[in-house]
């Protein structure tokens, strides 16, 4: 069972005359897990999407089971067996679960109950636990990609592929994703993963090809592979030491405290929470999705709110603040950088620097009623410069940036404010690891300014290369407490979970 | 008229004033269990003070001042009341408070008269410190109630605490601030006086006219002495931690006039120096032991705590001993010959820690 189901040889894809992949040749096994590995911007995404039949290979050649094939629209790919899960899911989120099973395989007429005991039955084979009635928007983000993976493998996909698949994950849950995939594969299914995990690669994956500026560098067995030389094959340079480096030796010493949360509720997510952030110090915030840790620190900076009957309280440099909107939280110096770039963190269509802009109106006192273009510029300049933003201008629209300098835009559009709090939901999160590097030392440089920082991260390496002390929430609240220094992994995980 | 609709509606919504929340032990306050591993120096009766001359300590036990050289203690003097207060002096000489109304100054330590006697105003002294100008700080923790009535002056809400400078050159006593919540400890940190106050769960500086600036708020626990540490900054030791229920309580005007008039002392809501020793002691809403074990982080009716604070008095490390402890009640510390010297009074201890092996332990 080792016949290669798919291949591409000198695939490659112009956009505007600029290729994204140039001559790629790739080839997948049958019964294979296929990791594929680079930087953004490497051309993982293009390539898999030519095999998905989202675009079209501007030349170069493509075969399905030795059959020569050019897909030119995803139901053309399906029709193949070739399905795709894609980093934002793509199912629809006010139906139901079984509805967005069956989707696009609806008959003239469908009984939901019929389509309900269908999904039902499909889950269970599955071994997914996920309620077939239960509308998409109210589940986690595991219990999405678990329904796009059924989905997939319900229109009997030969190949699967997942971008960027434990991105939204939690360590448990990636765990039984992994569990997952190896059952996909026993089932015969090849799956390719692209992943900026580089630890899950080499756990997963049978074969990892690396991609560098849209041209392939190396395919090779996982056994032939550590981290070391994937990193250089990825980045062509040596950054495994510096990117999630040995342990902590040295801690930052506290500062004053400048955020006390005490008791805070907001059913059912936030549970008599209770924490201190500390004035030159990253304060890392660990724990499992549904932990509580993005909603306390939404509240904490006016995202979301609490309770309204014994809801808590909040300390701001000893005073009690109760913010109903984030605009007098940026005001008084609380700056959240979001989870959800794409959807919280900026608007797309706009420049770079309008998008910076923007979050200096948010800090002036009362508002403006007009834009200066100048000032909107001027700032566009320097926050491009300051942040190593790599584009070809600042009127540049943020969608066309790579995920890294996205992300960058949006601690921009945060830092401008000059915030004396300021809180990373998830920061290298679909971020290359060139970008992660620049981002920690960007976060490190803040708290030794003497900043109140906070590090929201499900990633446990991050957490423990950038925290002084790390916090451990469960089921609504702070459990432990860690310094960096007595910090490991296990100890870690063990108060996540139990 | 607006004050009242906003406490009643704060009443109702659990805000403000009513949120009844205490600060968590993290950062540099984060648990551990360090002050069980101390030794036992000695145990005493009444252990309140601790005081050295750089090569011995002094120990005030009720109403013996003792010496402790070596593992066995002599007594010094017996005085006629209990010792609420003791320093030694930069010059060689003594200070030690009577009953918390009366500050005696020695030249010396085995002096048998004193050379200078303070009373008047003092009404419950509870920590004397040398100042840098010479003269001897004297914190009172309450003009209303005497120094060994400390729970029902929180329990009456307490805010007559007072600080004066003692001048043993001129005999003269000046008030350098008062309206403190139980003022319970000072230092002298330069010209200014870094003060402990308790019942606001906050440590404040004085300046010499009587400003006062806040240096450290909402503390968990119920501050009191303070004293120099080697290296700059200085120790602040605190009696016990602060709970929702005794919070609660300090809310309920009516609950506490009834518990004063109608229980017992010994069984009142009240922070203490030493629990467990009785099933009538009020619990927490939460479970304290599990299969007869106490939990460590079960909310604590006594508690031991010592923190290092920075020059700047922000808190560095801690010292616990947590709520299945019995080194609770810590309400003096000094330093003595590469030492932490401490009192537990709870269980009537001096302890004692090498500062090599605490640096090690309890630094976060």
């Amino acid at each position: 069972m080792t016949g290669i189901v798919l291949s591409l040889s000198k695939a490659t894809k112009l956009y505007g005359g600029v290729p994204a992949i140039d001559s790629v040749d790739f080839d997948l096994r049958r019964a294979e897990i296929h990791a594929l590995v680079g930087e953004n911007g490497a051309g993982k995404s293009t390539l898999t999407k030519v095999m998905a039949g989202v675009v079209t290979l501007t030349s170069g050649g493509m075969t399905v089971d030795g059959v020569e094939v050019a897909p030119k629209t995803p139901l053309e790919a399906r029709h193949l067996g070739i399905a795709m899960v894609f980093q934002e899911n793509s199912l629809v989120p006010t139906m139901t679960v079984a509805q967005n099973l069956f989707l696009g395989q609806e008959k003239f007429y469908n009984r939901l109950r019929g389509i309900y005991i269908a999904a039902q039955q499909f889950l269970q084979s599955l071994n997914f636990d996920v309620t077939p009635t239960a509308t998409v928007s109210g589940l986690g983000a595991a219990k999405k990609q678990m329904v796009e993976i059924a989905r997939a493998v319900l229109h009997n996909a030969k190949v699967i592929i997942f971008d960027e698949p434990t991105a939204t994950l939690t360590p448990e849950e990636k765990k039984y994703f992994f569990d997952l995939v190896r059952d996909l594969k026993k089932r015969g299914v090849s799956i390719i993963f692209i992943s900026h995990a580089l630890e899950e690669a080499l756990l997963l994956a049978d074969r990892i090809t690396v991609l560098r500026d849209g041209k392939h560098v190396v395919t090779d067995d996982v056994s032939k592979f550590d981290r070391t030389r994937i990193v250089q094959a990825m980045v062509g340079r040596d950054l495994s030491n510096t990117l999630y480096g040995a342990p902590k030796q040295k801690v930052r010493p506290s500062g004053r405290r400048v955020l006390t949360v005490q008791n805070l509720k907001m059913a059912p997510m936030v549970k008599n929470n209770s924490l201190s952030v500390f004035a030159g110090q990253i304060t890392g915030v660990f724990g499992l999705v549904g932990a509580g840790r993005t909603e306390t620190f939404k509240i904490v900076s006016g995202v979301m709110k609490r309770d309204f009957f014994h809801g808590g309280e909040v300390l701001l440099n000893e005073k009690p603040v109760r913010y109903l909107v984030p605009a007098p939280a940026v005001k008084a110096g609380i700056a959240y950088v979001t989870e959800d770039r794409k959807v919280e963190g900026f608007f797309e269509t706009a420049s770079i620097a309008r998008n910076v802009y923007l979050g200096l109106l948010a800090k002036f006192p009362s508002g403006r009623a007009w834009m200066s273009r100048r000032e909107s510029n001027a700032a566009g300049k320097t926050w491009i410069e300051r942040l190593k933003v790599r584009a070809i201008g600042d009127e540049i629209k943020v969608v066309e940036l790579s995920g890294g300098n996205q992300q960058k835009v949006v601690i921009a559009k945060s830092l401008i404010q000059e915030p004396e709090l300021i809180i990373f939901d998830e920061p290298t999160r679909g971020v290359d690891v060139g970008a992660i590097v620049e981002i920690h030392e960007l976060i490190n440089k803040l708290a030794d300014e003497g900043r109140a920082v906070v590090v929201i991260s499900s990633y446990l390496p991050e957490i423990m290369a950038l925290s002084d002390r790390i916090l451990v929430s469960r089921q609504g609240k702070v459990v432990e407490e860690f310094s960096a220094l007595e910090a490991t992994e296990e100890k870690i995980m063990y108060a996540a979970i139990h | 008229m607006i004050a009242t609709i906003r406490e009643i509606a704060n009443r109702i919504l659990g805000r403000g004033e009513a949120t009844i929340t205490v600060p968590s032990f993290d950062g540099a306050l984060k648990p551990n269990q360090t002050l069980e591993s101390a030794t036992i120096l000695l145990e005493c009766e009444a252990p309140e003070d601790l005081a050295t001359d750089g090569d011995s300590l002094l120990i005030a036990d009720g109403a013996r001042l003792l010496r402790l050289a070596g593992s066995s203690p002599t007594t010094v003097r017996t005085f006629e009341r209990p010792i609420s207060a003791l320093a030694t002096l930069p010059s060689g000489g003594l200070a030690v408070a009577l009953s918390g109304t009366e500050v005696h100054v020695y030249d010396t330590i085995a002096a048998k008269t004193p050379a200078s006697v303070f009373t008047g105003e003092l009404h419950a002294v509870n920590s004397l410190a040398p100042a840098s100008d010479g003269t001897l700080i004297a914190t009172d923790g309450s003009s209303a109630r005497g120094v060994g009535d400390w729970a029902r002056d929180l329990m009456e809400l307490g805010q007559t605490g007072r600080v004066f400078l003692l001048d043993p050159r001129t005999h003269t006593t000046r008030r350098l601030a008062g309206g403190f919540g139980y003022a319970f400890g000072a230092v002298a940190s330069g010209s200014d006086v870094l003060v402990s106050e308790s019942w606001r769960h906050r440590l404040i500086s004085i300046s010499p006219h009587g400003a006062i600036r806040v240096v450290l708020h909402h503390l968990p626990v119920y501050p009191s002495r303070l004293v120099p540490a080697t290296g700059g900054g200085f120790w602040l030791t605190a009696f016990t931690a602060r709970t929702q229920l005794v919070e609660f309580v300090l809310r309920e005007p009516a609950y506490r006039r009834r518990m004063i008039a109608e229980i017992d002392p010994e069984y009142w809501v009240v922070p203490r120096l030493r629990s467990g020793g009785s099933f009538k002691e009020p619990l927490q809403g939460a479970h304290i032991k599990t299969m007869g074990v106490m939990k460590p982080w079960a909310p604590p009716r006594s508690y031991g705590l010592v923190v290092r604070l920075g020059a700047d008095g922000l808190p560095r490390y801690s010292l616990h001993s947590r709520a299945d402890g019995v080194n609770h009640g810590i309400v003096a510390a000094v330093e003595l010959g590469g030492d932490l010297v401490m009192i537990a009074k709870g269980p009537g201890r001096i302890l004692k820690l090498p500062l090599s092996a605490i640096s090690e332990a309890a630094r976060p």
